[in-house]
């Protein structure tokens, strides 16, 4: 009776209006979000390097072949990079200064032997945990990270010997083997695959292994940094790309688009997530003056019951709870628009040859969580304060 | 509970010049279980006088305490237990629900307190010969149906003091002492007492007090 008392004076139009801008703003605001997240996330784990993140060394031109310019970067040139807001870290790539060959060294797989060259790159590069990425002398085998073309290779050659090709988990198994080498000496030392690269084109070995190579094999000649490791900030990629150009160095193409791509969609996406907070803010403040509206609408009957001994706290639970289920179904049905919508997206996404993880991201559902308490802190303000208006 | 007042002044009667024996400006206790008469003439403060009770109105000088307690020092929950317990009103306005029915702007006073169940509701509605109004909008019944709505309505919980701020202004004779004779059976059965505002009537009633404005 209490409500049929107190909801009874409703501009329903006014209503609806709002309902539809909060559904509207509540959908936008979870589907960029949950796709802010996911282009974040597109192609981690296919790849050990981490987001942002590209090799790129000097472009070789005429004057480098005839000596005139360098092809290495200095410790100067290498803080200049760093100092570039948009750049999260830079770390030199250093490559054996000794002869290595990698070799198949498992019964079960036929014997398969390349001379090979290796590299080894900062850990914070790396998406690794670190407890894998370590070696000493004395441990069993090196981890190592493996170019997936390297493996492309060695499954033609599996497949040209007759036998069946392997799979990145079941490479992971087979056994390695380094043989590092000099003039004066030779030595094993057994290697297991831990991840692989599209990024890199030779072997990663932790920097501790790399150290005692070219300590106990090297030729004592100084190493050159030919190649440097660049991590952009959040959507920073753009800049990087422009810094690369101006500085005349080059990197894997791939690279590029990947991270051009998804520097793009996340600003687009951001400015998406920028509009909905906007279309959430706006429509609950609509949806706020509605209620402050509907209270002095019926400023009179919530001023009669509280004379007639009605506690105060018992009608702002009325117009709290009112208020609380309205946005309580918008928010359910925002929920349910944005997985329709993400349905529709994700077949468009997968028509388009992206392949984007179709989980629902944990943010995702506590940005509405929090939309949904900020629109009930507002409320049960809002209802406080017109309710003791008429105390 | 008694109800002191003590030197109290509503700042807009200030300026009107009051009689000696007034209630404003001098002290005097309501002591519970009395029925008392509340004669004056129209805009000398018997609405005010109503809301200063009730705790609608705080722009007075002096003192208003309910057993010997400050009132201005009670909290908005305190009001409401004293609303809901202490102190019954019929507001000269009335203040019902139109668009509610009889039996609604009962019903929504009498579950508050689970005081009266639908059939000793209808009951009183029969002593003042409304019983066939119950499922009518109150908005739809004269002003006289109104007022002994109103009256049933205040006498729907239990209370202390009841004050009726000129109740039967739109009643006859003999529906206004088919009221009176209903709220002082209620009060007798309460141990409440109750203030009646008057235009200067006094409808043949026994008071044990009369005060003045």
């Amino acid at each position: 009776m209490l409500n049929k008392l107190l909801f009874r004076n409703q501009e329903r139009k006014q209503l609806n209006i709002a309902i539809v801008g909060s559904l509207l703003g509540i959908t936008f605001l979870i589907t960029s979000i949950h796709y802010l997240i996911k282009v974040n996330e597109f192609g981690k784990g296919a790849d050990v390097l981490g987001p942002n993140t590209i090799i790129v060394q000097k472009k070789v031109s005429n004057l480098n072949t005839l000596n005139i310019a360098k092809t290495d970067f200095s410790i100067v040139e290498i803080e200049a990079i760093q100092k570039e807001k948009f750049v999260l870290d830079v770390k030199p790539v250093v490559s054996n200064n000794f002869n290595v060959s990698f070799e198949t060294a498992d019964p079960l797989v036929p014997r398969f032997r390349s001379d090979v060259f290796i590299q080894t790159v900062d850990p914070s590069f790396l998406d690794v945990k670190s407890d894998k990425w370590h070696w000493k002398e004395e441990d069993e085998y090196v981890p190592i990270i493996l170019p997936r073309d390297f493996l492309v290779m060695l499954n033609t050659f599996m497949s040209a010997s007759g036998i069946p090709q392997v799979s990145d988990d079941l490479a992971k198994q087979i056994k390695f083997r380094f043989t590092l080498s000099n003039d004066s000496g030779k030595e094993w030392v057994d290697a297991r695959i831990i991840g692989f690269t599209n990024e890199v084109a030779s072997i990663l070995v932790p920097e501790t292994f790399m150290t005692f190579g070219n300590q106990k094999y090297g030729d004592e000649t100084e190493a050159k940094i030919t190649q440097i490791m660049i991590s952009s900030k959040e959507n920073g990629f753009g800049l990087v790309e422009e810094m690369v150009k101006t500085k005349h160095l080059e990197s894997k193409s791939s690279q590029m688009i990947v991270g051009r791509l998804k520097s793009m969609v996340g600003t687009l996406i951001l400015v998406v997530l920028g509009i909905s907070i906007l279309a959430v803010f706006l429509s609950g403040l609509v949806l706020i003056q509605y209620a402050q509206l509907l209270m002095s609408r019926n400023a009179y009957e919530v001023r009669t019951l509280l004379r007639i001994g009605y506690p105060a706290k018992q009608l702002i639970r009325s117009f709290f709870v009112y208020f609380l289920k309205i946005f309580g179904w918008i928010t359910l049905l925002g929920f349910g628009m944005f997985f329709v919508f993400k349905l529709f997206l994700d077949s468009m996404f997968e028509d388009g040859g992206l392949y984007i993880d179709k989980g629902i991201t944990m943010i995702s559902i506590l940005a509405l969580v929090l939309a949904y308490t900020v629109f009930a802190i507002a409320s049960f303000v809002n209802a406080k304060k017109g309710v003791y208006k008429q105390f | 509970m008694d109800i002191t007042f003590q030197t109290i002044m509503p700042i807009p009667l200030a300026s009107i010049q009051h009689q000696k024996d007034s209630i404003w400006g001098n002290d005097f206790v309501l002591t519970q279980g009395k029925k008392i008469l509340l004669n004056a003439s129209s805009g000398k403060g018997k609405s005010t006088f109503t809301n200063l009770i009730l705790g609608l109105r705080k722009d007075y000088d002096g003192k208003l305490l309910y057993n010997k307690q400050d009132t201005s020092q009670f909290t908005s929950d305190e009001w409401t237990s004293i609303r809901q317990k202490d102190i019954a009103v019929v507001f000269q306005d009335l203040q019902l629900f139109p668009s509610l029915t009889v039996k609604e702007n009962l019903q929504l006073k009498s579950n508050l307190t689970g005081t009266f169940n639908d059939n000793e509701l209808l009951e009183m509605l029969k002593t003042l010969e409304i019983e066939d109004k119950w499922n009518q909008p109150c908005g739809l019944l004269s002003m006289g149906q109104q007022q002994r709505v109103a009256i049933i309505r205040a006498l729907s919980q239990p209370f202390k003091w009841l004050i009726l701020d000129e109740p039967f202004s739109h009643l006859d004779e003999e529906n206004t002492q088919r009221s009176l004779k209903l709220i002082n059976e209620r009060c007798d059965q309460l141990q409440a007492g109750f203030v009646l505002t008057s235009l200067g009537d006094s409808h043949q009633f026994n008071y044990d007090q009369e005060l003045k404005l």
